[in-house]
């Protein structure tokens, strides 16, 4: 194939059909149509008229091409990438568009020149970028080592945008997020996640070894070396940083979780996840001892009714709405997620949009939708137990980590089972942020899925790893001399 | 490069750990799916029917709301559409402290709070009629509450309160409806609905140093008085602490100087009828001796007497569809000699002064379970939650204590019977008495210590035997129970007597 490729130049790959991705679209698509039909019919019917209706037709029209569009140009690529990615986000985006659509649009608005765009049109903006991110990562990464080879420089971008977060930051809701550069604003810690996950992947597949042997003891507990310990204590203290600093209670128990489980990963070590867990419920303690918001927040999570009206109220309202969903919901359009332009759950559109489609799908459609983000992290995790090396295996899991924890945290805390903190649900929840990074973490595992592609070889370590290199070994000597 | 097996593509020794936290996830989202399944599932009917939700209450402005009718069908409170706002109509104050209000600016109160999401129709009558709704225009199916009150005896009740502060029960002793509850001074529960009057009507209500919002009958705390010791009495004869011809030999003597219990003089007021004759248990009751009383309670003893109370009623508020008050023999928690202090506070429990405080539902209750052999039924308003489908909720007749054993009860009827009917009774609660019928009562004359007028009391039922109807009245600072509280309930229960059905 080479031979042709090299003689067909306008065209170098093959396109290859993708059957399985195909018909999962085939289902997605109806489903969603379906929604926006019943949407429309609903709407039309809370205004007086009994008439079903497709409606308006060009988001519904636009979101869908969209996706097949992206599914066409993984066609053509011709790459043997994973084929379920891409209709199960086609289905969360969707239903968050159906959401943000359902909503009132004056909720965020935001103007480009003389163009003004309301939630629902935002939100499709946004998933087309998401959807373009995907579909160019799985065509165009092929290989890994601008990831695998520059962790360091990762690390120190990534450190360079915390620390630009919380110079320049702006404050929005009582907590430090957002940078605007000119009229774009994004939260960086989104894609911060991404940028972790790509550095714990070189580091500990680099160090694997070394972190998994034991010399040094703390009680019962064997510890790694000592300087491999460093590490976590950075992240924990990074983590730490993010809730005193950003007030972002979210980003750090996801940033601390990925860390935690990707250390497991890499060593199989449960002492290293108790030790990390120590430090967790410690850091925590500390942080509910000392910082009034996060008491509040777990004060409402322990007893939200004791001030409904107050601190509580988010979560009073998010949970009458699950109630008022049942189990099989009010039908979409006819929950309350807004009375006139108001929404009922203060910041429904991103940290209760899974509460408000659990309102109108009801518990059927909740099943659906965990359904649906476990067989997300179901496909990652393959991608990543079947990967060639360990930097590989680590990214995918890593990347799939972010997606899956996220879930966790967020639905767990729209459903009172921990206490709520303010990150999205991927895909489902508004923002731009979020949809980018997260479809840059989907581009990541599909372009990692791919069969036909062979290992690179090993790659020569560049100057300044070696460099870290040679003075970690004379630690390891320093320290093997005083015991 | 053709896709050929490279020789790094070997199981990665870190699948295993990928394979435990893809099973640590899969177990994170079933407890994601049982947690979301508590507010979906289990609790979701609970929460849907949570009164306080405002959302539900902003959403219903200009829906319609299920009315509410009496006993025979008369409409009390209806909703009306009048330019695309809701308004809620109610035909008679007098039934406003059962009912309450529903208004989009202060909200809901009463039943309209109670049975909110059954009026609005958010609660369902059964599921698969709930499926079904969901594919019609409105997802609402307001239904009519059908209340076991009877307006005409209602607004008889009200109407004989006037405007005097104070409250009225009846029950059906052998089911629990209650027939009317009053309390007085009322408020006009329309003109709190109505947008333009509600916001200033509403104010002034709030500053009435009258209280009209409050409900006295539930949730209206009073000194009993001598109305108590239908209490005292089935306490005793139930733990054998009296039997019904026990007398105290000391008794007439003590009644012209009063009977000392620990420094405290018990006085009496009857002796110029009764003389030197040591009264029993029957006559104690007829003529209202505190004394005997006093004594009948230190026998019994405070631990004996709180238990009792604790079963019927005491201490924890009463079930109802409305919020009640707790009812307390003392205002301690139960300790040694049951909380009271000491036998000084006891005796004077006896007969109803020291700390005890009743709600007139508790006295209607008791009332009512003399009638009933002893057993309280458990009071309910509402006879029945009705579907526009024709499917109904009922609300069946059902035992809720057992106060005291049917001997006790018996004997206390007997009394109570004398208590209006007796020679000396008649002095006191004789017009109690509905004509043609034998009825049982007792009058209450509560001390409030200091000056002012003492609360004006009546408990009683007619006829004696399967009584149809028993009442608490209390009348605020009405004088001595024969003066007010008395003919006032013989004339109401002579009056529902009377009505056809």
């Amino acid at each position: 194939m080479t031979a042709d490729a090299t003689s067909v130049r306008r065209w170098p790959v093959r396109p290859r059909p993708r059957p399985r991705e195909l018909a999962l679209l085939a289902v997605v698509a109806p489903t969603l149509l379906l929604g926006f039909a019943t949407l429309r019919t609903q709407q039309l019917a809370a205004a007086g008229t009994d008439r079903l209706t497709l409606g308006d037709p060009v988001v519904p029209a636009l979101y869908l091409g969209l996706l097949f569009a992206a599914h066409a140009i993984l066609t053509l690529a011709g790459r043997q990438t994973d084929q379920v990615l891409l209709p199960a986000v086609g289905l969360l985006g969707g239903l968050g568009l159906l959401l943000m659509e359902r909503l009132p649009p004056s909720l965020v608005v935001q103007r480009f020149g003389p163009l003004e765009l309301g939630l629902g049109s935002l939100q499709l903006l946004w998933l087309g970028l998401a959807l373009a991110i995907i579909a160019a990562f799985g065509v165009l990464v092929r290989s890994d080592t601008w990831l695998r080879l520059y962790k360091y420089s990762w690390a120190a971008a990534g450190i360079a945008l915390l620390l630009a977060v919380f110079v320049l930051g702006h404050e929005v809701n009582g907590a430090r997020l957002t940078l605007c550069l000119g009229p774009v604003c994004g939260q960086p810690s989104e894609l911060l996640k991404v940028i972790l996950v790509v550095f714990l992947a070189g580091y500990l597949s680099e160090n694997r070894a070394l972190l998994a042997s034991r010399r040094s003891r703390l009680g019962p507990l064997g510890l790694p070396p000592l300087q491999h310990l460093l590490p976590m204590l950075a992240t924990w203290a990074i983590a730490l940083a993010i809730v005193i600093v950003q007030r972002d209670l979210g980003a750090a128990l996801l940033f601390f979780a990925i860390f935690l489980t990707l250390l497991y990963v890499a060593t199989a070590r449960w002492s290293d996840v108790a030790l990390g867990l120590i430090l967790f419920v410690a850091g925590s303690a500390a942080l509910y001892l000392l910082l009034p918001h996060v008491r509040t927040r777990i004060d409402i999570w322990l007893d939200p009714w004791a001030q409904a009206q107050g601190a509580g109220y988010q979560t009073v309202r998010a949970l009458y709405a699950f109630g008022r969903g049942g189990i099989l919901g009010t039908g979409l359009g006819a929950g309350l997620p807004q009375v006139g332009d108001v929404p009922a759950i203060p910041a429904v559109h991103t940290d209760f949009a899974f509460t408000a489609l659990a309102e109108e799908t009801g518990y059927l459609g909740s099943l659906a939708i965990l359904a649906t983000y476990a067989v997300l992290v179901e496909r990652g995790l393959r991608i990543a137990a079947r990967s060639a090396d360990d930097f590989r295996a680590l990214l995918a899991a890593g990347l799939t980590l972010v997606i899956g924890i996220q879930a966790v945290i967020i639905v767990g805390g729209n459903a009172r089972l921990i206490p709520l903190t303010g990150i999205t649900a991927p895909f489902l929840s508004y923002g731009g942020s979020s949809l980018l990074a997260n479809a840059v973490a989907v581009g990541l595992l599909l372009a990692l899925s791919d069969r036909g592609v062979a290992l690179p070889p090993p790659p020569r370590r560049p100057a300044a790893e070696r460099l870290v290199a040679g003075l970690r070994a004379a630690g390891d000597r320093v320290e093997r001399a005083i015991t | 490069m053709s896709a050929g097996r490279s020789p790094y593509d070997t199981a990665p020794p870190v699948a295993a750990a990928i394979l435990r936290v893809g099973l640590a996830l899969l177990i994170a989202f079933g407890a994601l799916a049982v947690g979301i399944a508590r507010w979906q599932v289990w609790e979701a009917e609970a929460l849907t029917m949570a009164p306080d939700d405002p959302l539900v209450l902003a959403a219903q402005r200009s829906a319609p709301r299920g009315p509410i009718v009496d006993t025979r069908g008369v409409v009390l409170a209806e909703t009306e559409l009048v330019g695309g706002e809701a308004r809620r109509h109610y035909r008679s104050v007098a039934a406003a402290p059962i009912l309450g209000y529903w208004s989009p600016v202060f909200g809901t109160s009463g039943l309209e709070r109670a049975y909110d999401a059954e009026l609005i129709g958010l609660a369902g009558g059964s599921p698969s009629e709930a499926l079904l709704r969901k594919f019609e225009r409105s997802p609402y199916d307001p239904a009519t509450l059908h209340l076991s009150i009877d307006l005409r005896l209602q607004e008889k009740a009200a109407q004989l309160l006037g405007a005097d502060r104070g409250a009225i029960v009846a029950i059906e002793p052998a089911t629990g409806r209650i027939l009317a509850l009053v309390s007085s001074p009322g408020y006009d529960a329309s003109r709190i609905a109505d947008p333009a009057e509600g916001p200033a009507y509403f104010a002034t209500l709030r500053e009435d140093p009258a209280s009209p919002l409050l409900d006295r009958a539930t949730q209206g705390l009073y000194v009993p008085g001598s109305v108590l010791k239908v209490a005292t009495a089935l306490a005793a004869l139930d733990s054998g602490a009296v039997a019904p011809e026990t007398i105290f030999r000391d008794q007439p003597a003590e009644e012209r100087t009063g009977h000392v219990v620990e420094g405290f003089r018990v006085r009496d007021g009857h002796h110029p009828m009764t003389g030197d004759r040591a009264l029993d248990l029957r006559r104690a009751i007829e003529v209202s001796c505190n004394i005997y009383f006093a004594r009948t309670a230190v026998l019994l003893g405070g631990e004996r007497f709180r238990a009792w109370g604790t079963v019927a009623g005491f201490d924890a508020p009463i079930p109802l569809e409305l919020p009640t008050a707790a009812s307390q023999l003392t205002d301690r928690p139960p300790g040694p000699n049951g909380g009271f202090r000491d036998d000084a506070e006891l005796a004077n429990a006896g007969y109803g002064q020291a700390q005890v405080l009743v709600t007139p539902l508790q006295m209607a209750l008791l009332a009512a379970a003399v009638a009933n052999d002893g057993v309280a039924m458990r009071p309910h308003l509402v006879d029945a939650v009705e579907w526009s489908d024709g499917s109904r909720r009922a609300t069946a007749p059902e035992a809720w204590r057992r106060i005291a054993a049917p001997t006790s009860a018996a004997v206390v009827r007997e009394a109570m019977q004398q208590a209006v009917e007796g020679r000396w009774g008649r002095a006191f609660a004789g017009a109690a008495k509905v004509p043609g019928v034998p009825t049982a009562g007792k009058s209450g004359t509560a001390e409030l210590g200091g000056s002012g007028e003492p609360h004006s009391w009546f408990i009683g039922f007619a006829p004696v035997e399967g009584a149809r109807i028993a009442v608490a009245v209390v009348v605020e600072h009405g004088g001595r129970g024969a003066e007010r509280a008395v003919p006032l309930a013989g004339e109401l229960m002579a009056f529902y007597l009377g009505l056809g059905r």
